[in-house]
């Protein structure tokens, strides 16, 4: 162990704009001091920085990952304070695509960089070579791309792009740090154009927008079809190009222009006439309001190309196409798409052939194995399946017959033929267990063996890759549980958005036995986001239709009686959270020894957005919780937990998670949710090894009592008063007021839990029986949206 | 039945310059030590009467807890140098317990059992909020809807008075914007400068990188809240707070504030031992309940009460220091009582010049007499306000 420790103890982002002021923002929230620069203002001073800081508060979705973080990033500029440069490991670039303006913006930073200090540039667009040759030669060996996504808090992606003379070890250190500090599933690529994902992201739009004039197609119908149906982000294509600005998306299109004249795809390199004509307009796209979409009063308006007008947007895909969408099985899905005759149909295999075709053609050129392109289209672009995995569960040689059937037809893009290694014999595709595809090696290359990823202990996989989930211990319709030999046992949901069922219930109950019997901890991890989107309410239907509380009454007590055996069993229990942790997701988080957070957990109590209260033990626990807190003023520290609860307040991360209480300050926070499996089950061996026991029951806690539900109700009687909530929103919060503070009792009266949990089942069914509740509940689960009633 | 046996007459009036709460110049000024400011400005008004004189401080305050809790009005006498013979008592009746500090000390010089006695009024909203820092409501409240209103907000009650006397957004903006104007206009005519004693606050902040105190001083002698900068569309620009379907506005409702406010009264035998000019003679209170739901009222049932008992008709009023709590419901009471506007809060009102709860009836007296004073008007005027829980008080003054 002689190696020396690889610590980023400060960062500078050079450049404040939206792109260098969210990149601080994401180190900050990483915990990371942050030094922010930009050129000084009029009056010698930061407030340039400042701005940027400032707004970041505004912006949406949230760069921060709580409120006051903002207070961590240090503003700064390039006149006055390039001597705090001297103290940051690593360094990056996020100025404008400009190669002037950032070689003297390296010239002029370069001698106040740290002897060791990684330099990296955010670019998306730049050659690294020529920026390399635009710093100083001494600095060259520690220069590098780190190509971030926009968002940088929310998209995955960062590329990692060396130049020549850049450290192999530097590198390998700074993937560490951007994997687990910052949490980025990061890709190495070649300095091509665009590098990987924007140069096969943009060509995907491209070849889109080609192909939507050939069949003739609007824009709004291209959006239908090109969007989560595909398997793509709601934004699909047009409004994608809005957010990310239709300016930006034509330079990147002149970048791929400029720099691949001899791609055989070189002619479609070119912004579309209406597309220009739009930007010259000034219609730039969601910063100027108007793009390819534009809102009037409430109406949507999509561009017409033909007359250059927007019209009203909402027209939707065919019924007939969108059936072929539906088909699970994704060869024959393709078989569907291109036996079709229908225009739409005939779109979208041409779109996603002509892309295939591209990634294929270019495959040696850009990328390091298949994997990498697959990895960086799901992480950069937010697509469900990567070009290549889609081809491969298409059926490999038949897609490539498809594709050159379609060139010899003149279909196609471009006539470049397909590599030879597509058409080697036996070729079934480009992943298997064993590896993906290097073109530019001709060979099969594993994934990373990078020391961090061994922190990823069951990554997603893609298709034609083995992902290991251990060996199974327990398995019923709704739970899964199983061991990798380390002793821990880890239960994972099986239902749809891993809700919570009574044979999930079950199944975790006898999770909880095994693991008493034969492990040393309990994990509960989803192999997939989200954690779980709460109780099962469908599965109660039934009951409810038939009045029969006595099932309902003893569902809830099942309910409650696992989240106190999740407590109270003699094992360390760890919950690991990633997306929706809500309802009775949360209530069951809340009662494990440790919660195990992905940074984008979003936690909740929500139960009265369908006329219930956390009937699970939520209200217990965080009434108890209060009670431990307050000094003095019960009601002072119910308070927040109580507007929490009766807002459905969710937390956007789980660092805001921490703040609110739904997490306590010894839950931990990871950045990557890849490696959430690892560090939970890090932390419930840790508990077991020291010794674990779990916490005596039957404590005793005071509650704030009737005058604190009349004091709780005063302010509920003002907002009904004013018309922000219905009298049955009064209700309901007049009920989790008494269930909260213990019910008919002096403030200051001892309970213990499960005086508590008895409220909580009273109150929980008798808003169950009301018919209002049942209303709300129906209309959710019909509409997936609450209803105010 | 107990007869008043001689007149109690004001000798000195004054305040301090109203702060924004609760980020306003006065946030880290306690209220305890703006109530000593008052009580020594007054007393250092009528040199004449030697402290010792003195035989009780009434100090009203709305909620008299935490920094003005313990008996602010002892505490503050001790503090203010006085003897420890004086005595001194906090009353409450929310917004009006400076009148009513002024009301209890000019009634026991009107009963012979005293001579000189200082009323005052100290309120920080920004250190106290609304309601207190720990609320504790009765449960019984919501055992009959009826007793609901205890728990209403003031906004509630206001949007209430709104809806009922038909006050529309439009008037009230239009009334706030003129509290604003008056209040501005009386400032550059030198309208508040008897009134107000100036005061210099010290602000302390921690320089963490030097590991020191950072002081600075300033001397502040003007109030805060009154607005060169607002008009009409601004003011209709703003969201209804209280009642998502309403119409009262932070713009068209009182400051939160915070201040304090002092007034010497002595009995006819002091004024003539020490030759002493009397500002104003005390005439008369009155106070009277309304629903609780439509505090805003009030001033309609107390001012004729106070008339009536003063045996005055209300064209003898020339000045009426009526308490914009909010602009609806002095709308409601202007027009129900047929008040001329011209008469009303001719310096402006709470909406532009701050409201600080229970400090608010000794501060309009100061501003009543002063400001009349001022104008060179002589005669009856009047200071009347709307009280939480459904309340409305008024006294009479005539100012020589």
């Amino acid at each position: 162990m002689s190696e020396t420790n690889f610590i980023i103890r400060k960062v500078a982002v050079l450049g404040a704009g939206v792109m260098g002021a969210q990149i601080a923002a994401h180190l900050v929230n990483a915990g990371v001091p942050t030094v922010l620069f930009d050129l000084p203002d009029p009056e010698g001073g930061s407030g340039i920085v400042t701005r940027a800081i400032a707004a970041l508060r505004k912006q949406q979705p949230a760069p921060l990952a709580a409120g006051g973080l903002e207070a961590f990033i240090e503003p700064a500029n390039y006149t006055q304070d390039l001597g705090r440069l001297a103290e940051c490991d690593l360094v990056i670039e996020a100025i404008a695509e400009r190669l002037d303006w950032k070689r003297e913006l390296y010239h002029k930073v370069a001698p106040a960089l740290g002897a060791g200090a990684i330099f990296a540039t955010n670019t998306s667009g730049l050659s690294i070579e020529a920026l390399a040759e635009a710093c100083p030669a001494a600095l060259r060996a520690r220069f590098c791309g780190v190509h971030f996504f926009n968002p940088p808090r929310y998209m995955h992606l960062a590329e990692l792009i060396p130049c020549r003379a850049c450290e192999a070890q530097l590198l390998d250190q700074l993937e560490t740090f951007l994997v687990t500090t910052l949490g980025k599933g990061v890709i190495r690529a070649k300095d091509t154009p665009n590098f990987i994902a924007n140069r096969v992201g943009v060509f995907s739009m491209l070849a889109t927008l080609a192909n939507a004039a050939k069949y003739n197609l609007r824009f709004d119908v291209v959006d239908d079809l090109t969007g989560p149906k595909l398997g793509r982000p709601k934004s699909a294509t047009f409004r994608t190009a809005d957010v990310v600005g239709l300016d930006t998306f034509a330079h990147v299109v002149r970048t791929m222009r400029e720099g691949l004249p001899k791609d055989p795809w070189h002619g479609l390199y070119a912004a579309p006439p209406w597309l220009e004509k739009l930007i010259a307009a000034g219609a730039l796209g969601a910063k100027s309001k108007s793009g390819i979409y534009q809102k009037k009063g409430r109406d949507l308006l999509v561009l017409d190309p033909a007359s250059g007008r927007h019209v009203p947007a909402g027209e939707q895909a065919d019924a007939s196409v969108l059936e072929i969408l539906k088909i699970a099985d994704v060869a024959e899905r393709f078989s569907a798409l291109r036996a079709s005759a229908h225009p739409q149909a005939k779109f979208l295999w041409a779109s996603l052939r002509d892309t295939f075709h591209y990634v294929a053609y270019h495959l040696s050129d850009i990328a390091h194995s298949a994997r990498d392109i697959d990895l960086a289209m799901r992480w950069g672009f937010g697509w469900q399946r990567g070009p290549f995995e889609l081809w491969q569960a298409a059926g490999w040689s038949r897609v490539a017959e498809w594709i050159e059937a379609d060139m010899r037809a003149g279909e196609t893009l471009s006539q470049a033929a397909l590599p030879q290694w597509v058409r080697e014999a036996g070729r079934t595709g480009v992943h298997c267990p064993d590896g993906s595809y290097d073109a530019g090696g001709k060979r099969l290359v594993r994934r990373s063996q990078l020391p961090v990823y061994r922190r990823q202990l069951a990554p997603a996989a893609l298709i034609g890759e083995r992902r290991d989930l251990g060996e199974t211990v327990y398995e019923n319709p709704a739970v899964r549980a199983f061991t990798s030999g380390d002793g821990v046992l880890v239960a994972s949901f099986k239902t749809k958005a891993h809700s919570i069922s009574p044979e999930a219930l079950e199944g975790l109950n006898q999770a909880i036995d095994l693991a008493e019997q034969r492990f040393r901890a309990l994990v509960i991890w989803q192999s997939e986001p989200p954690f779980s989107v709460g109780a099962n309410l469908e599965a109660l239907r039934p009951a409810l239709a038939a009045g029969d509380w006595a099932t309902i009454g003893s569902v809830i007590a099942r309910f409650q009686s696992t989240s106190m055996r999740l407590r109270y069993s003699l094992i360390p229990t760890v919950a690991a959270t990633e997306g929706y942790v809500f309802g009775g997701g949360c209530e069951f988080v809340m009662h494990c020894d440790r919660v195990v957070a992905a940074l984008e957990s979003y936690v909740g109590l929500v139960e009265v957005g369908v006329g219930l209260l956390p009937g699970g033990g939520g209200c217990k626990e965080l009434a108890r919780r209060a009670a431990r807190e307050s000094r003095g003023d019960l009601l002072a520290a119910l308070k927040d937990y109580y507007m929490a609860v009766a807002t459905a307040k969710v937390a956007g991360s789980g660092i805001e998670a921490r703040q609110i209480g739904y997490l306590r300050e010894s839950d931990v926070v990871v950045f990557n949710a890849d490696e959430l499996l690892y560090v939970a089950k890090q932390q419930a061996l840790a508990l077991a090894e020291s010794g674990y026991r779990p916490p005596l029951a039957g404590a005793r806690f005071p509650v704030a009592g009737r005058t604190g539900a009349a004091s709780i109700k005063a302010q509920l009687v003002n907002l009904l008063e004013g018309h922000f909530i219905s009298p049955y929103d009064f209700e309901i919060g007049s009920r989790i007021a008494e269930v909260m503070t213990g019910g008919e009792l002096e403030a200051g009266t001892e309970v213990d839990e499960s005086w508590i949990l008895a409220l909580e089942r009273r109150h929980f069914v008798e808003l169950l029986k009301n018919p209002k509740t049942q209303e709300r509940i129906v209309h959710t689960l019909k509409t997936g949206k609450p209803l105010r009633n | 039945m107990t007869k008043q046996i001689q007149d109690a007459y004001i000798v000195a009036a004054t305040r301090t310059p109203v702060g924004k709460a609760p980020r306003g110049m006065l946030r880290q000024v306690r209220p305890d030590d703006l109530l000593v400011h008052a009580l020594v400005s007054a007393l250092a008004q009528t040199p004449a009467i030697e402290p010792a004189l003195v035989e009780d401080v009434v100090v009203g305050c709305a909620f008299p807890e935490a920094e003005q809790g313990l008996n602010m009005a002892r505490v503050a006498a001790l503090l203010a140098g006085l003897p420890d013979t004086v005595p001194g008592v906090t009353v409450n009746r929310y917004c009006s317990s400076g009148l009513n500090a002024v009301q209890i000390a000019a009634d026991r010089i009107r009963l012979g059992e005293a001579d000189v006695v200082l009323a005052g009024g100290a309120e920080s909203m920004s250190m106290v909020p609304m309601m207190g820092n720990k609320v504790a409501v009765n449960p019984r409240v919501f055992e009959r809807e009826e007793n609901y209103a205890i728990a209403y907000g003031m906004g509630i009650t206001a949007e209430k008075v709104a809806l009922q006397w038909r006050v529309s957004r439009e008037d009230q903006d239009a009334f706030a914007l003129e509290s604003h104007r008056r209040a501005l206009a009386a400032r550059a005519a030198g309208g508040f400068s008897a009134e107000i004693s100036p005061l210099e606050v010290t602000y302390r902040t921690a320089d963490l990188a030097a590991g020191e105190v950072r002081t600075t001083v300033k001397r502040l002698s003007e109030d805060e809240g009154p607005r060169a900068d607002t008009s009409l569309e601004a003011l209709a620009k703003l969201k209804p707070v209280f009642d998502a379907k309403g119409s009262v506005t932070a713009g068209n409702s009182s400051q939160t504030s915070d201040g304090a406010g002092a007034v010497v009264l002595v009995s006819e035998a002091v004024l003539r031992r020490y030759n002493l000019t009397p500002l104003a003679r005390y005439v008369t209170f009155a106070v009277k309940g309304v629903p609780p739901a439509i505090m805003g009222i009030g001033p309609k049932e107390a001012v004729p009460a106070a008339l009536s008992r003063a045996g005055l008709k209300q064209d003898r009023l020339k000045w009426i220091e009526l308490n914009e709590a909010f602009a609806a419901q002095s709308l409601a009471v202007i027009r129900d009582l047929e008040l001329d506007p011209a008469r009303v809060n001719p310096h402006g009102g709470a909406i532009a010049l701050g409201h600080p709860l229970g400090a608010t009836g000794a501060i309009r007296t100061a501003t009543l007499v002063h400001g009349m004073r001022h104008r060179g008007e002589k005669g009856y005027g009047m200071v009347t306000m709307c009280i939480g829980t459904g309340m409305g008080a008024a006294g009479i003054f005539e100012v020589f």
